[in-house]
């Protein structure tokens, strides 16, 4: 049978008890056996927990490095990219905008202007393609890996 | 100097991929031990190791950086590991540590490299420890085990499960209780 002592041994077993509710624990345990038998008994428990030191395998590491390094990469690439055309849309946008007076629409119509932005849109959808298709390829040979790592580890 | 958990956490979510695996590194026995115990097999503690770090290559600010690192890890991997639980249940797998103890997670813990204080410890009293675990509710078992592995304060565990204090101390006297109940014979 436990004593009202209970959540008081477990603070001062763990180092959260304070000065005085320590010194109330350590007077009250020689003559409590039950608080005796569980602190004993917790220590048995955390001494097997401590007894053993696994690890995840090597591979399950690797797998998470190669996705935070491509996840990082990644990001890289398409920022640049989209920076770059992004830079290149806003500029040609701004050329229209400049031009809202009736003269200046006339102007941008036989400029071309229209003409060079679908050119533009054009290649911001290449670009996606490009890199979502790459991604693919990127996912596909990551796949195509695991499969090789599994096989290893099998016939090891 | 070495960096603390969230400078590491802050220097990975400014693009240095190498700063997660300083992360791991440091807490990998840990966390992956908790998960061992709480899964009871290697396959699926791994698996739920690296959804929680794959969690934060995704989305590098789920940790928001205004709790501790580990008690972030720990509570993900928690919950992680009772959604994988909740799975398995589904699928009508058993847990493999049962309230018998009849397998638990030291039938495959057992073929780790044993250390001297496994030696210390002798197989047959080990088994009897994990038998005595295995015997304690859910909840004690998951405090028991979140302040060994984690090391948090109990107001820390208590925060990552949402539950009062009060509640954390409580399951953790229980467990006492029925810890030394079963162990009584060896104390002796």
């Amino acid at each position: 049978m436990s004593c009202e002592y209970g959540e008081k041994l477990i603070l001062y077993l763990y180092g959260e008890a304070d000065a005085g509710l320590k010194a109330g624990v350590e007077a009250h345990l020689p003559g409590c056996a039950a608080c005796r038998g569980e602190l004993e008994a917790l220590r048995l428990a955390g001494g097997r927990l401590a007894a053993f030191s696994a690890e995840p395998r090597p591979s399950v590491l690797a797998a998470v490095m190669s996705a935070a390094r491509n996840a990082r990469r990644g990001a890289f690439s398409f920022g640049w990219r989209e920076a770059l055309l992004s830079g290149a849309l806003a500029s040609v946008l701004g050329g229209v905008f400049a031009f809202t007076s009736p003269a200046g629409k006339e102007l941008a119509w036989n400029s071309g202007l229209d003409a060079n932005l679908d050119s533009v849109e054009y290649s911001v959808y290449q670009e996606q393609t490009d890199l979502s298709a790459s991604a693919g390829d990127w996912d596909y040979r990551y796949s195509e890996l695991e499969d090789d790592a599994a096989a290893v580890s099998e016939n090891a | 100097m070495e960096l603390t958990d969230a400078e590491l956490a802050a220097a990975f979510k400014a693009g240095d991929p190498e700063a997660l695996g300083l992360l791991m590194e440091r807490h990998k026995a840990a966390l992956y031990g908790y998960l061992l115990r709480l899964t009871g097999r290697q396959d699926a503690a791994e698996d739920v190791f690296q959804e929680v770090f794959l969690k934060l290559v995704k989305n590098p600010g789920a940790y928001g950086e205004k709790e501790k690192f580990k008690a972030w890890l720990f509570t993900v991997a928690r919950n992680a590991a009772m959604d994988q639980f909740r799975r398995r249940a589904a699928r009508g797998e058993v847990a493999l540590e049962g309230p018998d103890g009849q397998a638990g997670p030291a039938d495959f813990l057992a073929s780790a490299e044993p250390g001297p204080e496994q030696a210390f410890y002798g197989k047959d009293l080990g088994r009897r420890i994990d038998a005595a675990l295995a015997s304690l509710s859910e909840d004690q078992r998951e405090v028991f085990y979140l302040r060994h592995y984690s090391e948090l304060s109990f107001k820390e565990i208590a925060e990552a499960l949402k539950v009062p204090i009060g509640t954390v101390l409580a399951r953790m006297s229980r467990a006492a209780a029925r810890l030394r109940e079963k162990l009584e014979k060896e104390m002796q």
